[in-house]
């Protein structure tokens, strides 16, 4: 089940699934100011990947808000893992930090040689931003980036289920 | 000069206009303040000299809210109707502090109330506002984010609980080689059975007994491959956007391999949310029927599909009433009528249905330890009632209650074991084996004695026992040994690290407070070292505040938790099904 576009030579696609079961180059987590990966999704990292994620992870401290890292992937499928301090719970200013936090995501991989990125629904879920709002934001912010100069080829959004999935669909229907 | 306000207590007043219905309102205007609810409430009783954890007290911190911004006479006279605005993020600590950690949401105020004010609703209320700016204690952000994105609030990943799936049909099978074991999205099944995680992650011996139950019955049955967790966290945690998301996840799989019936295994606020709440939070209609197992397990025998022996369940058993099941949701009658068909001696406790205590684990209580010890004060009119029964084991039908009241027992020192009724059902059952009509000519088998046979079941993996009393290590040594593994034993936290990194055993049992380095130390030293993280690890406590490890983890969790005091049988599975789920993974 794939709803995807072309932007200039990089395909922009939605999949179904778990992020970090994703047969996938790299993933974005959005991760908290001190990089520990925590529960929900750092619970699947820690047990697919291993403790070496946790341990790369510690060496580069704390971030701020809209700052990311790349670490390994361990274990995992993926090869990287960009960790991203995304904006939380109502912060102030949260769409522009989160605008900001998926531009420094894509600017973190393609410093990284990074072909082929997935992200989950910036923001929503736990953190509180409506799904609406995350697709608008998160879709809207990758067109941006692809139409100017990158190496990016393929660029997902995963959402892990018709909850996430639908208002995705429907922006990028909009964008098509 | 007008007092400045904070950003997120701002937001957390503009969000409550948002969230204020009619059942919300009418509670918060209809208090008289006449004291009915006061006896009501388990934490009152277990504190008689503190007034704070009054309903009304607790009820006026949320009120007085509402008064200031939303009711005319808090806005025209704050100072006479007692309104207040919240201004700090001190304010809002202090709002948490009362509205996770001072209430069970377990609603027995609410039946007490003659003006029917509904306490549990609108501190669900507060709850879910101060989750959307990020107050809220650490278990509850731990379970609720393992809920949104991992599906289930252990963070149970798919593979795990396939695999475990898969190794509970492989034992039934070897019982009983035409078992059909446990059908995986079977797309011909009538039921549904959808179950909590903490099923599959600590307590895989309910989901096997309902197993044998359904295949004895000779149901059309399944259990989902994914989007199978019944338990929402979006009821504790006050997220309608959780608990919306929670539910629909379920309800599209049921329809997406054609079920025609939900069966929800027995957990109180599993059935409350997904039966009760469910479909309003998922704004759905429903089109398939939802039922408690309870109910399915009593049709079963009343219409004659499974045949029970009550003697096969000895002892004097009581029954503790869940919250959610009992005065949320009126399922007092049929637990008790199967409990009577299952067993001889029933001692019924006082109260009881739907004026019974709290375990004290509702809420979600269970996740939050900084309340642990209030937790376990509070449950002194919980061992009180269990006390004066004589019961030797208490049933209920509520997997949160399990640990509610596992760890009261222990803590306040009942000599009592807690059960469920899919166990006691499991146990009774009569199955009736067609005649074997006996070959002639057929060599006769060796035989090979129990004892034999289960000697082979550890045989090859080295097992370190790491506890503080000897008493126990040589307990639990004795069955590891009997069962064929090489045992290995350490008695205090710095023993247990350097047994661990000489050994390297396949397993290691870890109890939590010890001499030394204490467990959860121990533990998180092992999960942080490249070559011990991999060694799977059996927390066995008798120390209910720690289940915090199951609830916040800086790192991977146990793969096994188990409450002491713990039987032979327990030991065994537990540990089996540790060291064979991990065969075969990245080490």
């Amino acid at each position: 089940m794939a709803d995807s576009i072309k932007v200039k030579n990089c395909n922009l696609r939605l999949l179904k699934g778990d992020i970090t079961d994703l047969d996938i180059e790299s993933f974005v987590y959005y991760a908290k100011e001190d990089l520990a990966l925590g529960s929900g999704y750092g619970t699947a990292i820690s047990v697919r990947g291993g403790p070496t994620i946790q341990k790369e992870l510690d060496g580069f401290g704390k971030i701020k808000t809209t700052e990311a890292v790349v670490s390994m992937a361990g274990e995992m499928k993926a090869k990287y893992i960009i960790h991203a301090n995304g904006p939380k719970f109502q912060e102030e200013n949260l769409p522009e930090k989160l605008k900001q936090t998926i531009l420094t995501s894509l600017q973190k991989a393609e410093e990284k040689g990074i072909k082929a990125i997935a992200f989950p629904p910036m923001g929503a879920g736990f953190y509180g931003v409506p799904l609406e709002q995350s697709a608008e934001i998160t879709l809207n912010t990758i067109k941006e980036y692809l139409s100017g100069e990158t190496k990016l080829e393929d660029a997902v959004v995963c959402l892990l289920d018709n909850r996430e999935y639908l208002p995705f669909k429907n922006k990028l229907s909009s964008l098509k | 000069m007008a007092k400045e306000r904070s950003y997120k207590a701002q937001k957390v007043i503009d969000r409550m206009g948002k969230k204020l219905n009619r059942q919300i309102v009418g509670s918060l205007v209809a208090c008289v303040h006449c004291g009915n609810c006061t006896d009501s409430c388990h934490y009152v009783l277990a504190n008689p000299g503190d007034p704070t954890y009054a309903p009304a007290y607790k009820a006026d911190k949320i009120r007085s809210i509402f008064k200031r911004h939303f009711d005319w006479t808090g806005r025209l006279f704050p100072w006479w109707v007692h309104a207040k605005s919240l201004y700090t993020d001190e304010d809002l600590e202090e709002l948490k502090d009362t509205v996770f950690g001072k209430c069970t949401n377990c609603r027995r105020c609410t039946i007490n109330c003659p003006m029917g004010v509904d306490l549990a609703t609108f501190n669900r209320m507060a709850r879910g506002l101060l989750v959307s700016v990020g107050v809220m204690p650490e278990g509850v952000s731990v379970v609720s984010k393992d809920q949104w994105e991992i599906g289930n609030q252990m963070g149970v990943l798919k593979e795990d609980y396939i695999d475990t799936l898969e190794w509970l049909t492989e034992e039934m099978q070897m019982e009983d080689p035409k078992s059909p074991g446990i059908p995986i999205d079977s797309m011909e099944a009538d039921v549904v059975y959808s179950i909590n995680p903490r099923e599959v992650k600590y307590d895989p011996r309910t989901i096997s007994d309902a197993a044998i139950i359904f295949n004895a019955a000779g149901e059309k049955w399944t259990m989902p491959a994914e989007d199978w967790d019944m338990t929402n966290f979006g009821l504790f945690s006050g997220d309608d956007d959780l608990g919306g998301g929670v539910a629909r996840r379920l309800f599209e799989k049921v329809v997406a391999i054609k079920g025609k019936k939900l069966v929800i295994s027995e957990c109180g606020h599993g059935y409350r949310s997904t039966r009760c709440e469910g479909p309003n939070w998922a704004k759905q209609d429903v089109s398939f029927p939802m039922e408690s197992s309870v109910i399915t397990m009593l049709e079963y025998i009343k219409s004659g599909k499974i045949k029970v022996d009550k003697s096969k369940n000895p002892g004097k058993f009581t029954f503790h009433d869940s919250c959610n099941n009992a005065r949320s949701c009126g399922l007092t009658e049929e637990p008790r009528e199967l409990l009577r068909l299952v067993c001889d001696d029933f001692q019924e406790m006082y109260p009881n249905r739907a004026e019974n205590f709290c375990c004290t684990g509702g809420g979600g209580a269970m996740s939050m330890s900084e309340y642990t010890p209030r937790r376990l004060k509070s449950g002194k009119v919980k061992a009180d009632q269990l006390k004066a029964t004589g019961a030797e084991i208490v049933v209920t039908s509520c997997h949160n209650c399990v640990d509610g009241l596992t760890d009261l027992i222990k803590h306040y020192k009942l000599d009592m074991k807690v059960t469920q009724l899919v166990n006691l059902v499991a146990n009774a059952l009569v199955i009736e084996k067609p005649v074997e009509v006996p070959v002639e000519e057929v060599a006769a088998p060796v035989e090979v004695t129990p004892t034999e046979v289960e000697a082979l079941v550890l045989k090859g993996y080295k097992i370190l026992v790491a506890d503080d009393e000897p008493d126990f290590v040589t307990f639990v040594s004795t069955v590891l040994e009997d069962n064929g593994a090489e045992v290995v034993k350490a008695y205090d936290g710095n023993q247990a690290l350097e047994m661990a990194r000489k050994e390297k055993p396949d397993l290691m049992t870890l109890d939590i407070t010890m001499p030394g380095k204490s467990g959860i130390e121990v533990f998180e030293i092992l999960r942080s070292d490249d070559e011990l993280a991999s060694i799977p690890v059996c927390i066995m406590t008798g120390k209910p505040e720690l289940r915090q490890l199951i609830y916040e983890r800086a790192v991977k969790p146990p793969e096994g938790y188990v409450d002491k005091p713990i039987d032979e049988d327990s030991i065994v599975l537990n540990i089996r099904k540790i060291l064979e789920l991990d065969k075969g993974k990245v080490k």
